[in-house]
């Protein structure tokens, strides 16, 4: 008995520790799976996380590293980044950029995905508050939603600021966002950029950054009386470009515009801002490049240039009065 | 015919009140407005200095966007650029003050920061003459970024923006 006893204790012992041994492998088999499973999670999330901010990043720089958004003129090196304060002079008087870092009190902390691509698309605050046309959703309108939370995901990452929002300084009715809702009507249709099938990829993106990312018409296109873009001098050049200053004819125009800049010149200006003649770039074009465009890939830099070839040259010799 | 010349000769000696007023407010700045005329070789060769760290800087971006095969030029030009730096700061050291020129009167406000601004450029230049004879192809790049920043940096304090540019100006009176 004892040692069937023993026996069967022992195959008792050795069948529970059999089941033990089954159970604990299944339930460590189990918790390894679980755990297997909860760390690809993990890393598939931090992974997603990062592509997300990695293809917000190639978004930001695409903008021009939306630098009206940092006062570099009026503080330098010591301008908050993205912290907003800069002063926009525009022929409607002077508007304020906005505080666009994670600062859930004064920046864009408290939003969500919906709330930015609406303001971008729509030009409309979380509030459903009308945004002075100076912030450009015009162009930004064309960028896809993709692109848009991924610039979020971007802007997210970085380190928060606080800084309050200044009102703008322009006169009455410019300064009164009720008159928005008619320049809205008069100006802005929120725009969609359609492949165009009978060109290639490259002009595709070119035109999509051009338009949408880049928002390049923005300063280089005339403006109406009302403000809207002249679309009939497309990218022709403005004498009342951002702060006042004179934004280039940027049409393949031989004399008025950049008609004689080969395809290297143009990505060689826009990765290091040093025009053919040798010279340098001043304001706000000298930063989209530093806080931007100089960060894209060589291939986005070919993309603007070979559009910027197609479109129709205009002539427009630009004069101050 | 009357009435005509005596609005005339009426414009006549209101203008010459006003020229009066003009000439003597500029002889009360002394002898700088009778110095316009004199300095203005010195504004012109400061143009020209300006037209050659220029041309130095579009010779090599020839070389570097076209990506051609001519070694060692980038470094004579950057070296070049470094020689004519050192010209920079006794060209400008005289202030004229006339409209024919694109230097901005912040360079005598704060003479200390233009030379800076001067030396960083130099410095800049040397790193890049340093850099194109090394063995590095892939660290010209990024050199010649941060000349071209040094560019810009003093020409973002230092020199007029193209709409006040005296250039701009000229020609639009041409119209």
């Amino acid at each position: 008995m004892k040692p069937a006893s023993g026996r069967r204790r022992l195959s008792g012992d050795h069948r529970n520790g059999h089941e033990r041994l089954t159970r604990d492998l299944s339930r460590s088999t189990r918790s390894l799976i679980v755990g297997l499973v909860f760390l690809a999670c993990a890393y598939g999330a931090i992974a997603h996380a990062d592509t997300e901010v990695e293809r917000g990043r190639r978004v930001f720089h695409a903008t021009g590293g939306c630098s009206c958004h940092t006062n570099y003129p009026g503080e330098e090196d010591a301008a908050p980044l993205l912290a907003g304060g800069r002063p926009l002079e525009t022929p409607f008087g002077v508007f304020y950029s906005t505080n666009i870092t994670s600062d859930p009190e004064t920046g864009l902390g408290g939003w969500s995905d919906a709330d930015f691509v609406r303001a971008m698309r729509e030009g409309l605050s979380p509030e459903g508050q009308h945004y002075f046309p100076v912030f450009p959703y015009t162009s930004f309108s064309g960028l896809r939603d993709q692109d848009l939370v991924d610039l979020k995901a971007y802007l997210d990452s970085l380190p928060a600021i606080k800084r309050a929002n200044r009102p703008p300084g322009a006169p009455f009715p410019f300064s009164w966002r009720a008159t928005l809702t008619g320049w809205k009507w008069l100006n802005f249709d929120p725009q969609r950029i359609e492949e165009d099938p009978d060109r290639n990829a490259e002009w595709n993106r070119g035109n999509y950054l051009v338009r949408a990312a880049a928002h390049c018409g923005e300063c280089h296109t005339p403006r109406t009386l009302t403000g809207g873009l002249d679309e009939s001098m497309w990218l022709a050049g403005s004498v009342d470009g951002p702060e006042g200053a004179l934004a280039a004819n940027i049409t393949p125009h031989d004399e008025t515009g950049i008609g004689k800049w080969t395809t290297p010149d143009l990505v060689w200006y826009l990765e290091m801002g040093i025009k053919p003649d040798g010279d340098s770039t001043q304001g706000l074009m000298s930063e989209v490049i530093e806080h931007g465009y100089t960060n894209l890939p060589r291939s986005d830099l070919e993309a603007i240039a070979t559009y910027l070839k197609s479109i129709p040259a205009i002539e427009n010799e630009l004069r101050v009065e | 015919m009357n009435r005509a010349s005596f609005i005339n000769s009426s414009m006549i000696i209101r203008f010459t009140i006003v020229a009066t007023l003009v000439a003597s407010f500029g002889l009360a700045s002394g002898v700088q407005a009778d110095s316009h005329e004199k300095d203005m070789p010195l504004v012109k060769y400061r143009q020209t200095v300006m037209a050659v760290v220029g041309g130095n800087m579009g010779a090599m971006a020839d070389i570097m966007k076209n990506r051609l095969d001519l070694p060692g030029h980038v470094a004579v030009h950057a070296s070049e650029i470094a020689e004519i730096a050192q010209l920079i700061g006794p060209a400008f050291k005289k202030n004229v003050a006339t409209d024919a020129t694109d230097a901005k009167p912040e360079i005598w406000q704060d003479w200390a920061k233009f030379e800076k601004a001067i030396s960083d450029f130099e410095a800049a230049a040397r790193n890049l003459e340093v850099t194109a004879a090394g063995s590095d192809p892939s660290a010209v790049g990024p050199a010649m970024k941060a000349l071209g920043k040094t560019c810009g940096d003093c020409h973002d304090a230092f020199r007029k923006p193209e709409e006040e540019s005296f250039k701009k100006k000229a020609e639009s009176d041409d119209d």
